[in-house]
């Protein structure tokens, strides 16, 4: 008997995009020539790689039926800047609740706000929108921006955004230079179109630096955004991510950090909304004595998807890398967890781990977790778990026998599960913001 | 004064009956030692009176003051004055102590009505007002010997057997019931330990409260004077007396239970 399997086609091609709209977008911000050759480079790259194939293991569990490309109108023009007071309550609301050394949002392809509290520039910190960066740091742009962390032809995805990148910050912090507050980094996404957000981070030797990157927004729109963290030798970050798109937007993300000696990085990455999320986390250990975390929490309810694909590589002796994914789901909420440690011929002495903690909070729901080891030197400590759960019965009945209500008791518990990384969150508006909304998701 | 009263009380797990018959009645200022073998339905009987969900109750009835608790969910019993402190307190990881406890003595104090799911996000809004509770839990925290680091941590995670038991009689001082069940308060303690639940049981046993004290061994009762002893065997009670009854078991050993009472089935661990 033969079967006839009919290959899915996932995705249309980009029809409505082509070279004119990738030129259209680079005018219209005034870029200077390398930009626009570094675009359409990208644009080329871009066409040239396949779409990805259910068959793809990094897709085989996150499909993109119903994506369309074309729907998502990429922004070509740059927007106006607002007054304070002229800003959105809940963009007042995100401002006022952390106190920051400085903050921008962007919205609509370009920059909607910027304050400064702290004296940023005489310390020769640069935190500026990267469009500006492009004329006013143009060498350093050249020199780290999708160069080395994270190419073009990374993958489809951070091809199509190397050709239509549209806000996002540029962060450089000099040598031996400590900015104390967070930078605080806002994408209120428009509804409807496509964006490309990028976050540029340098931070050079023995300086210290807290980011916040805030993605809220995105009704029926597609984000395809890109981190990328260039850390020297006994650099300090910590990096959160914290994305919360309308239910209905689309989101790709490739994130990844590149670390040199001594380097400390701790990564927060938070995914509470949009339809569908595919992001993938790399951690890039290059320099001896690195130490990284890598943190995520996700709590996806009603339809939502939300897949995370890590990497933590180990090149080099004596780094440590620590990984900690935990989510609950509800409804018909499906999530994907899918990380490899790989630890390459040189790296002996190495200290790896990688857990990933399922609380499934409706029998609908659904939690694939696939951890994964590639050791290719034998003086190594490498651990892996994958855990899913439901609320415990008796750890309910125990808080109910000392008189919390039985919806006060599960409450408790799935907050619970969330401690584990909400104790290692360095900033603690941040931390607060997540509880309310872990509050929020755990009350329908 | 109150009064705890079980009549003819039997119960199943999934057809099997293991409480057949229990009657007991302890009133406020009483301290009633229940003694028994293992496997003997003691630790059931403790968690049915609690109102776990796992036991369906065949017959007879459990009041407070007169009135069925039944009917009751495990909150409700214990918004009543029931406090069951557990044989293997479970460990709830990233939940803290205090946390916990303050939104427990909120419900039992009637600070918080029962949460409102409609209305997620104000934990916090209807509870005891931090000061005051911080306040009280410190003291407690002292004079039962739990150091105020556990305030803290996170419920019974990584907490020793003592930590936990002396945890419970913590929770116990907060919660202020009028009647505890204290299901095998005293196993896998060291002396040292089990003197400092001992205390703690004795600094809470006011004349306003009484004790339901479950034990394998006569041990604990060397350090809290009961003024009952019953002896619980194949789902019921067999005998009551005075303290003299533990001494007899601590002479003649179960055994002696079996010969007088029958070989009645173990029926529970």
């Amino acid at each position: 008997m033969s079967v006839l399997v009919k290959e899915p086609t996932i995705m249309t091609e980009a029809a409505g995009f082509n070279e004119e709209t990738v030129r259209a977008a680079s005018a219209a911000k005034n870029e200077p020539e390398w930009m626009l050759a570094f675009r359409l480079a990208a644009w080329r790259t871009f066409e040239s790689m396949e779409w990805p194939k259910p068959t793809d293991e990094a897709w085989r569990r996150t499909r993109l039926t119903g994506f369309h490309l074309d729907n998502f109108t990429p922004f070509t023009t740059t927007s106006r800047q607002s007054a304070r007071a002229e800003l959105s309550d809940l963009l007042q609301t995100e401002l006022d609740e952390m106190e920051s050394a400085a903050s921008l949002i962007f919205q609509d392809g370009g920059v909607l706000f910027g304050e400064t509290h702290d004296d940023l520039a005489s310390k020769g910190v640069i935190f500026t929108d990267l469009q500006s960066a492009v004329t006013e740091h143009p060498e350093l742009v050249q020199k780290h921006f999708m160069t080395s962390v994270v190419k073009p032809d990374h993958n489809k995805f951070t091809a199509l955004h190397a050709a239509l990148w549209d806000t996002g910050a540029f962060i450089y912090v000099p040598k031996n230079t400590k900015v104390e507050l967070p930078l605080q980094v806002i994408l209120n996404q428009a509804a409807g179109a496509g964006g490309y957000h990028h976050t540029l981070l340098v931070a050079e030797e023995g300086a210290e630096v807290t980011v916040v990157d805030d993605l809220l927004g995105g009704e029926d729109a597609m984000q395809s955004s890109v981190v990328e963290i260039v850390q020297s030798a006994n650099s300090v970050v910590r990096y959160m991510n914290l994305q919360d798109f309308d239910h209905t937007a689309w989101n790709f993300m490739t994130g990844r950090a590149a670390m040199g000696k001594d380097a400390d990085l701790r990564w927060i990455q938070v995914s509470w909304g949009s339809r569908l999320t595919k992001a993938f986390l790399d951690l890039d250990l290059m320099g001896q004595g690195g130490h990284a975390e890598l943190l995520g929490i996700y709590f996806p309810t009603g339809r939502q998807h939300i897949d995370h694909q890590t990497l933590q590589i180990h090149r080099v002796p004596n780094c440590f890398s620590d990984l900690l994914f935990n989510g609950a789901l509800k409804e018909k909420a499906r999530s994907v967890y899918m990380g490899i440690i790989k630890v390459l011929p040189a790296a002996q002495k190495t200290d790896a781990f990688q857990r990933n903690g399922n609380l499934i909070l409706d029998s609908s729901a659904r939690a694939d977790s696939i951890p994964g080891l590639e050791i290719q030197a034998d003086d190594v400590r490498c651990t892996h778990a994958a855990t899913a759960a439901q609320v415990e019965e008796e750890y309910v009945f125990y808080l109910m026998a000392r008189g919390l209500s039985r919806a006060q008791a599960e409450r408790m518990i799935v907050q619970g599960f969330f401690q584990a990384v909400l104790d290692r969150v360095p900033v603690e508006s941040v931390v607060h913001k997540l509880e309310r909304v872990i509050e929020r998701k755990i009350g329908g | 004064m109150s009064t705890l009263e079980i009549r003819n009380l039997h119960a199943s797990v999934e057809d099997t009956e293991i409480l057949k018959g229990v009657n007991l009645t302890l009133h406020s200022g009483e301290i009633h030692a229940l003694m028994g073998p293992n496997g003997s339905g003691k630790s059931t009987l403790a968690y049915v009176i609690a109102g776990h969900p796992h036991y369906e109750i065949t017959e007879g009835d459990i009041l407070v003051d007169g009135e069925s608790i039944l009917e009751m969910e495990a909150d409700e019993r214990t918004k009543a004055g029931i406090f069951l402190a557990f044989q293997y307190p479970v460990a709830v990881p990233g939940v803290s102590v205090a946390n916990f406890l303050r939104t427990a003595v909120s419900n039992v104090r009637g600070y918080t009505e029962q949460a409102d799911s409609n209305r997620g996000g104000v934990i916090g809004s209807n509870l005891m007002p931090m000061r005051d509770f911080r306040r009280e839990l410190t003291a407690k925290m002292k004079e039962y010997n739990v150091d105020s680091s556990f305030a803290r941590r996170y419920l019974n995670d990584g907490f020793s057997g003592g930590e936990k038991k002396r945890t419970e009689v913590l929770q116990m001082a907060m919660l202020e019931p009028k009647f505890a069940i204290l299901d095998e308060s005293d196993s896998g303690l060291d002396i040292d330990a089990l003197r400092v639940v001992a205390d703690g049981i004795n600094k809470l046993a006011t004349p306003d409260r009484g004790f339901l004290m479950i034990t394998h061994y006569q041990r604990l009762l060397n350090y809290v004077k009961p003024n009952f002893v019953s002896i619980f065997y194949g789902g019921r009670i067999v005998k009551t007396g005075g303290p003299e009854v533990a001494e007899m078991l601590e002479e003649r050993g179960y055994g002696w239970v079996e010969q007088e009472f029958g070989t009645g089935e173990l029926v529970a661990a």
